[in-house]
């Protein structure tokens, strides 16, 4: 079969090139431990140092600085029975490459990867970073281009962030860091005594990568069921600008932040003129706090969604307008064991006309969306193991989201990742529930270079 | 602990060795003054407590240091970090910053940590992931958990607060004062006690050994090379090992500067995302 051979020859690439990579850049030669040498006080030199550290330290001030990983990973549903026809939910052969260059007034930086994806059997390109980042004053920096932008106090939960998400990355088992899309960005970073502002300026509107089918299936209201259509659906994206904006400041240890967006609704859940999928326009305000508590942490953050073109929320191809509360805390119940518990609700405004109006109201979201989630981390062996389990649980849906993972850390260079995305509820089409089908388990291996 | 006895590398033996050297001097010095011993009578317990947590953690108002860590399994498998630590003291023996950019290996590089330590109240801190452009804050639970993977906790890096622990003097050698300490609350850390021999000279806490509930010693923390730089005596090299997780971590400060002048304003989420290359670069003066 060609996609099995030439994933094999750009894994058998990969590791070549990866090792080739590791053997002319690894600036921390092995010395050779004394393995069985338990006590290298007792040489009588006391210098087991000198051996230790016989390389020199790499100047750190300028230059460029290449770094990377290779990364196999393969998923695969765990049912059959789903409506969509493939078992494979993730195959991807990668390699990684980050270049950072540090000159006197200016920094830039690049991440990029290419992927064999054996899902779609399609080579891959993705720019993640590509950014300059200078000070124009003291009290300035300016980071533009492409980039990954994060902010807000939720854990797997999103209310100010809205950035662009990858949840088929997220579901399919690729790594957290895919959860979060690039988008082409300027931000700037105004910083003073009264408050830190940040702003964040989308020339042209990036959407969140939605399940469009091709991999995973989902809930359609139109037909009534869950599908996988084929060809996969695209839905009509703006190409206005969008802008993101944070006040914050930290006193005394309590994070304050106040959070602006103009934009659109990341997901497609309007119906244009035409009858096709697109985003709502949306603003949004928000505020969030953060600070130790109970030798833990508590967060809570709340946004208010106003989705504009449905202010009296009686337009069902236009979502209505929300309030979403998230409140949380986490501590570190056992040395190394941290347990995390969020409670969350997505209260949708004027329901009753949303549910007066709808075609198809048996479908619609409840007025009071609630949904508790839970992380909980197990490091053992000096951070080498690290087990973890986030829930999401839904008591108002009736459905439920669970996320294992063990990640086994060999060595600097070698990492083992193996985990599952499992998903239930009593209904199709339900948040988690439409996902029932998709529940898959997956194993990643990553080399560093 | 015979080993520190028997091995001269502390400049305290170093100085008393070329003493022997030189018994003319000596003699000299003898017949001046009465015996060192009895002219120093011992500082209380509160003293050496506060002159060695200043002497090991307090030097200068601020400083930089690069520092490199080896850390070793019980199967004697190794992983390495390497890292670039800026501090900042508000007051000697009170409130600090420290800021530190990773740089090695590769999975870890461009990942930022920003710690707030305050005497008497929990520290803040927050840990940066460039991957995700995620600024997450560490509860202040966790202090005696692994310091990135290595026998290190958090605590060891940014020091322990003195007000954390009964002391007690256990006794007087030619070098060291060697003192106990017994947690305040115990719940909160994983030893009984814990012992240090605190060079007499130089007031840095040479080893640290840790105790369970059995009375055996699981946890060993030595200094194995001390530098005066810039008038300061400083630790450059240190390891540590412990029974109870297996392996050990050894770890050794470079390039080190006094008194740069850092700014309060870069120990910020700024510094996170952006890390302030000019304060991160060598120095001249540095060691």
């Amino acid at each position: 079969m060609p996609r099995v051979l030439s994933i094999a020859l750009l894994a058998a690439l990969m590791l070549v090139a990866g090792s080739v990579a590791a053997q002319v850049e690894d600036p921390w030669p092995d010395q050779g431990a004394d393995e069985g040498d338990e006590d290298p006080w007792a040489e009588e030199s006391g210098d087991e140092w000198a051996e230790e550290w016989d390389d020199s330290w790499e100047d750190q001030g300028g230059g460029i600085v290449v770094t990377g990983f290779t990364e196999l990973a393969a998923g695969m549903r765990a049912d059959s029975d789903g409506p969509v026809d493939r078992r494979m939910t993730l195959g991807d052969a990668r390699l990684r490459a980050e270049a950072e260059w540090i000159g006197d007034a200016l920094e830039a930086n690049a991440v990029g990867d290419v992927w064999y994806d054996a899902v779609t059997s399609d080579f891959e390109v993705e720019v993640r970073d590509l950014t300059v980042a200078f000070s124009p004053t003291e009290d300035i920096d300016v980071t533009a281009g492409r980039q990954v932008l994060t902010w807000g106090t939720g854990d797997l939960v999103f209310l100010n962030d809205l950035f662009p998400k990858d949840f088929v990355s997220f579901f399919a088992g690729r790594d957290d860091e895919y959860l979060k899309a690039p988008s082409d960005t300027v931000r700037v970073g105004f910083y003073n005594d009264l408050a830190n502002v940040d702003l964040a300026w989308t020339p042209r509107y990036q959407p969140d990568e939605y399940l469009n089918g091709a991999r995973f299936s989902f809930f359609s209201p139109r037909a009534g069921q869950v599908v996988a259509p084929d060809p996969p659906v695209g839905a009509v994206e703006p190409s206005r600008y969008e802008l993101a904006l944070r006040l914050y400041r930290t006193v005394r240890g309590v994070e304050y932040a106040a959070y602006g967006y103009h934009g659109y609704f990341k997901q497609p859940t309007a119906v244009d003129a035409d009858g096709r999928l697109t985003f709502a326009p949306l603003t949004s305000l928000g505020a969030s706090v953060r600070l130790p508590l109970w030798s833990g942490l508590f967060n809570a953050e709340f946004a208010w969604y106003d989705s504009r073109d449905d202010e009296d929320g009686d337009d069902p191809a236009v979502p209505n307008s929300q309030v979403r509360l998230l409140a949380g805390f986490e501590r570190e119940l056992m040395a190394n064991f941290t347990a995390g518990f969020q409670y969350y609700v997505e209260y949708t405004r004027d329901h009753d006309a949303l549910i007066a109006n709808s075609p198809a109201p048996q479908f619609e979201p409840e007025e009071y969306r609630q949904v508790l989630t839970n992380r909980l981390t197990y490091r053992i062996d000096q951070d080498r193991w690290t087990l973890s389990l986030f829930t999401f649980l839904s008591p108002s849906d009736e459905d439920f989201y669970l996320r294992p993972s063990v990640t086994f850390r060999q060595s600097d260079e070698w990492q083992f990742t193996t985990g599952g995305n499992w998903f239930g509820g009593r209904d199709d089409h339900t948040f988690f529930g439409q996902l029932e089908d998709n529940s898959n388990f997956y194993v990643r291996i990553r080399y560093n270079y | 602990m015979t080993d520190l006895k028997t091995k001269p590398i502390r400049l305290a033996a170093m100085s008393a060795a070329m003493s022997a050297a030189m018994p003319a001097a000596m003699l000299a010095a003898l017949l001046a003054l009465p015996p060192l011993a009895a002219a120093q009578s011992t500082p209380d317990v509160d003293t050496i407590v506060e002159k060695a947590n200043l002497a090991a953690y307090y030097a200068g108002d601020d400083g930089r240091s690069e520092v490199r860590m080896i850390i070793y399994d019980e199967q004697g498998r190794e992983q390495r970090r390497q890292f670039t630590i800026l501090r900042r003291d508000i007051e000697d023996g009170g409130d600090q910053e420290f800021l530190v950019v990773f740089s090695r290996p590769s999975d870890v590089r461009g990942t930022t940590f920003l710690v707030k330590k305050h005497v008497g109240s929990d520290d803040d801190r927050w840990l940066y992931l460039p991957g995700l452009d995620l600024v997450k804050r560490i509860s202040a639970g966790d202090k005696r958990t692994s310091f990135v993977g290595a026998h290190y906790f958090y605590e060891d890096v940014s020091g322990r607060s003195p007000e954390e622990d009964e002391h007690e003097f256990v006794e007087e050698t030619e070098d060291y004062y060697v003192l106990r300490h017994v947690p305040k609350d115990p719940g909160m850390v994983e030893f009984e006690d814990y012992t240090t021999w605190i060079d007499k000279e130089t007031w840095l806490p040479m080893r640290i050994e840790y105790r369970n509930a059995a009375g055996e010693t699981y946890r060993t923390i030595e200094a194995g090379a001390v530098e005066t730089i810039e008038g300061f005596p400083t630790v450059t090299k240190s390891r540590v090992e412990d029974k109870s997780l297996g392996g050990y971590t050894l770890m050794q400060f470079r390039f080190i500067d006094y008194d740069i002048g850092l700014p309060a304003d870069i120990f910020t989420e700024r510094s996170l995302r952006r890390p302030p290359r000019e304060w991160l670069e060598r120095t001249e003066g540095g060691s």
